[in-house]
């Protein structure tokens, strides 16, 4: 797929729901060791609430209907996670702007928006174990990528935006987290991927698997 | 669990019901039983909207009411309300003078107001916010989190905004009581989420948990319970390490029971703690002792001290009727 319209959206968060239900128990008990427990579960039903509320902004611009999405996200899962996933959403559609379609340069401006989102609402930075430790690298890598070739499609930027946060969740071994309750139990996270992270790397490898058609 | 419930899930709304159906001064908007606003606003009066999880009765909606707040966004036991909710409860109270957002410090809710003061923001409502981060062993001053002491916050900007000050002025009043108040807590059994079904932390036959936060969140050491008196000493100790009072100056204290713990030993506590300030030459200038901020059936207690001054005194003085909580 080449450009993504308000059209594909519900489609596009189909795919996010279903990773995010296929990985609710994996994340689940990641989170239950340095967390509360319910970030699969909060995943789930956030994500699994937007393909019907996409349905409903086909007539909007393409990024308006995902800054909508994002905030009905926001009152559907009121958590820590669900906040950061909906201003990411939010800012990300902001940045897309009045754009008719989502082509490789607006999906990077989504990627850059979506870190913004996170870093305005959790007060965080790269490297302190968090959701941004996914989006951030994915964010720059696709700016990165057409910057040396601003030919890229949109399939080749989703790809390596997703490796890059693949590679951001890795990472996420060597951080001591900042905030919550692992923050608590400083040994406990050592050595082990931050949930937070991976949940985002999730969204943004189901965002690529829709993009390449499969 | 053995909880006097019809199913986990419908904890939260059912209660809200119960309140509803029992208290004809508060009311709900936005066909939101969690948009809990006073069914008698002032015009031209500051709006102060609170908010949290449910589970800390009377903490946090069951201060909305005269010389108080004016809304509070409920969210799920131990969860935070949307902001949507708090967007919604805000268009409501505000009587053109400005909302004043007074909450405690967690993410999930610094999060949901700072939100929903972006919406207000597009509305043209102009708000300011305010966190209580009152329990000296939960860290260094600015990551602490909100517990009882949230409580003199309340009294504070309530008065203030009920004598028509501005909304600079009660966030000045509220900062004030905030600078003034510090709590210690402990608990001696856990309490159950509903839809959990199970304790999220345990405690021997004989232990406590000295520092333990309002939602179980660890506190600074687990050990053989001691005597009230003892208690006392240790937690006057952080206390006044941390906030100093002086021989000749002035405290209110709250003691605050978390839930399970009967009023008869709360008020055994209270005796220890005002014998300990005589000692020290601080004079009480008013005690309360009852439930302020619970968590569900967790036994324990917490004391907080706010060191006043005149205008703290007249702010804490100030008459208060709520369906929860009345001062004349």
């Amino acid at each position: 797929m080449e450009r993504i319209t308000a059209k594909e959206l519900p489609g596009l968060f189909q795919a996010a729901a279903d990773q995010m239900a296929a990985h609710a128990g994996e994340l689940g008990e990641m989170d239950a060791e340095l967390g509360d427990g319910d970030l699969g579960l909060t995943m789930e039903k956030g994500f699994g609430s937007l393909p019907e509320v996409a349905r409903d902004l086909t007539g909007e611009p393409v990024g308006k209907a995902i800054m909508k999405a994002g905030m009905k996200l926001s009152s559907v899962i009121p958590s820590t996670m669900g906040f950061l996933m909906s201003s990411g959403l939010m800012t990300g559609g902001k940045a897309v702007g009045d754009a008719e379609s989502i082509g490789s340069k607006e999906y990077a401006d989504f990627l850059e928006g979506f870190a913004a989102g996170i870093v305005k609402r959790g007060k965080c930075k790269p490297g302190e174990r968090t959701v941004l430790d996914a989006i951030h690298p994915a964010a720059e890598r696709a700016a990165s990528l057409l910057a040396e070739n601003p030919g890229a499609s949109l399939p080749k930027v989703a790809a390596a935006a997703e490796q890059a946060a693949k590679d951001g969740v890795e990472a996420t071994r060597e951080m001591e987290p900042v905030y919550g309750k692992a923050a608590v139990h400083k040994a406990a996270a050592v050595g082990k991927i931050d949930q937070g992270a991976c949940a985002g790397w999730y969204l943004l490898q189901a965002f690529n698997s829709f993009i390449q058609g499969s | 669990m053995k909880k006097i419930i019809n199913a986990p899930e419908n904890y939260t709304d059912d209660m809200l019901r119960g309140i509803y159906a029992a208290h004809p001064e508060v009311k709900y908007v936005n066909n939101d039983l969690r948009c809990y606003c006073t069914a008698k606003k002032v015009p031209g009066k500051v709006a102060i909207v609170t908010g949290g999880g449910t589970g800390h009765l009377p903490l946090f909606l069951g201060y909305v009411g005269e010389g108080l707040l004016d809304g509070c966004g409920v969210g799920s036991v131990f969860q935070s309300p949307s902001p949507e909710q708090v967007y919604e409860i805000s268009k409501e109270v505000d009587a053109g003078a400005g909302v004043l957002y007074l909450y405690g410090n967690y993410t999930g809710d610094i999060m949901t107001f700072d939100m929903a003061a972006e919406m207000c923001e597009m509305d043209d409502i102009k708000t300011q916010s305010i966190v209580g981060a009152d329990d000296v062993n939960s860290g260094a001053p600015e990551i602490r989190r909100g517990v009882a002491g949230i409580f003199f916050m309340y009294k504070a900007a309530g008065a203030k905004a009920a004598q028509m000050g501005d909304l600079d002025a009660v966030h000045a009043a509220a900062q004030k009581a905030k600078e003034a108040t510090r709590t210690v807590g402990f608990a001696l059994t856990p309490c159950v989420i509903p839809e959990v079904g199970k304790a999220n932390f345990s405690l021997g036959e004989n232990e406590m948990a000295m520092g333990m936060g309002i939602h179980g969140e660890p506190g600074i050491w687990n050990g053989p319970i001691k005597t009230s008196k003892e208690i006392a000493e240790e937690s006057l100790k952080t206390l006044l390490d941390d906030m100093p009072v002086a021989a000749g100056e002035e405290v209110a204290v709250l003691i605050n029971g978390l839930g399970a713990t009967s009023i008869e030993e709360l008020y055994i506590l209270s005796n220890d703690v005002s014998s300990i300030l005589k000692e020290k030459g601080i004079s009480i200038y008013r005690t309360y002792v009852g439930e302020y901020a619970t968590s569900m059936e967790m036994a324990g207690a917490s004391i907080s001290l706010c060191k006043v001054d005149s205008e703290l005194k007249d702010w804490i003085d100030y008459p208060v009727n709520t369906p929860f909580y009345c001062q004349r």
